[in-house]
């Protein structure tokens, strides 16, 4: 009996005979997430280990010091997980939960700078050379500019880390799932950096941290919309239309 | 799936032979176009090879590949602009499938002129749950939606449909 199934056309076929070494699966979007756990959790903590912690970590207590930094961590790590939802075809979660945990996020950054502001009015001298200190407090500036560069680097490595992991991502907005990781990483950044940096003013928290954070999602939306479109046009190209 | 993930060949013709029907009337729904969709198509395939790797084993595989069809229209749609021509220069009966549910309502050509006026929304979800057979749960993955809200625009737009044809039927008579 002759075979009447439906045969891919010839381009298709040669096209996909050139590349068939075996690949091993991807995880499900919870699993990756957890996996970026151990690599965000050291870039996070370079800063603690490089400066140590706040003075005022007594006075913040451990819940406002400690823990408001692993609610940070736990939102960035949400935002990892629905971005990885993103970019599986069939696994997209509701539009009103991307939503909600976007509008979680600075409310989370905004939520704790205010309650350390409030709990410690902090502006502390560093464990650096008192020449420095004294430049930080002469011009309270470059304090801004370093912890916004600073963290701005830290969250740009993890994104570019994020953007490995994710190349091969077939979200249907790459923009929003690459801001989805920059704003992740950019958290989990600020959830380290916050715990070693002595200022509290929320000029500082929110214009330097929260610029850093912004500056991720911003380099994550990029890369994504890069990775997308890359994507497409090597498909397009490939079969030829 | 798993075995095309671990290279075989006839495991990619199975795949394409039991789903290449659906997703090409798919793809000519989304498109409005057949000619179009045959493009698509080949893209769609070629896209699922080059991602196989994207693919887990724990999603169907149906769904995860009409989403990326889904996804394969709408980035063709973005690269090329062509949203407007698309839309824009569809003929006055778009190549919607005729839903089983509404057979009995009325003509195919009836049918289809009144599918043309419901909201694309509405209408995908109609077609994904009643004509390709997905769960309400597949179709929210797929358009990134709650389950409950791709239940209430599959039965809004089959409500919407009875009006429609009912009004067209006695404009008719």
């Amino acid at each position: 009996m002759m075979d009447r199934s439906p045969k891919p056309p010839e381009t298709l076929m040669r096209a996909i005979a050139q590349d068939l070494r075996p690949v091993r699966p991807s995880p499900q979007p919870l699993h990756l997430a957890l996996r970026m756990v151990p690599l965000a959790l050291a870039v996070a903590s370079l800063i603690l280990f490089a400066i140590g912690p706040r003075h005022d970590s007594a006075i913040l207590g451990p819940l406002l010091t400690w823990g408001a930094s692993a609610a940070q961590f736990v939102v960035a790590i949400a935002l990892v997980w629905i971005a990885a939802h993103e970019s599986v075809p069939a696994g997209r979660l509701p539009r009103e939960m991307v939503y909600l945990a976007v509008a979680a996020a600075p409310l989370v950054v905004v939520l704790v700078t205010l309650l350390t502001f409030s709990t410690s009015a902090s502006n502390a001298s560093l464990h650096v050379p008192p020449r420095i200190n004294e430049i930080l407090r002469v011009s309270p500036w470059t304090a801004g500019f370093a912890c916004g560069i600073g963290s701005t680097l830290a969250g740009g490595i993890l994104v570019l880390f994020f953007g490995l992991v994710f190349r091969n991502s077939l979200a249907i907005r790459p923009t929003v799932a690459g801001a989805l990781y920059g704003a992740g990483a950019g958290l989990a950044i600020n959830a380290g950096w916050r715990i070693a940096c002595p200022f509290s003013t929320p000029w500082h928290a929110l214009g330097a941290h929260g610029a850093a954070i912004v500056a991720t999602l911003i380099l994550g939306a990029l890369i994504g919309r890069f990775l997308g479109n890359r994507r497409f046009h090597l498909g397009r190209r490939s079969s030829g239309t | 799936m798993v075995r095309y993930q671990g290279g075989s060949l006839e495991a990619f013709q199975e795949i394409y032979a039991q789903l290449e029907a659906g997703v090409r009337r798919y793809l000519s729904h989304l498109a409005g176009r057949s000619e179009i969709a045959d493009d698509l198509l080949q893209e769609t395939f070629l896209q699922m090879h080059r991602s196989r790797a994207a693919y887990n084993p724990a999603y169907e595989v149906r769904p995860w590949v009409f989403g990326l069809a889904r996804n394969v229209f709408l980035m063709n749609r973005r690269a090329a602009r062509r949203w407007a021509t698309v839309h824009e220069s569809r003929p006055d009966l778009p190549e919607f499938p005729v839903l089983p549910e509404a057979e009995r309502l009325g003509s195919q050509d009836e049918i289809r002129k009144c599918m043309a006026h419901l909201s694309p929304d509405q209408v995908e979800a109609m077609l994904l749950h009643h004509e390709w057979g997905f769960s309400f749960e597949e179709v929210a993955g797929m358009l990134g939606i709650t389950a409950a809200a791709a239940r209430a625009r599959a039965s809004r737009g089959i409500a919407d449909l009875r009006v429609a044809l009912t009004t067209l039927q006695r404009a008719r008579a």
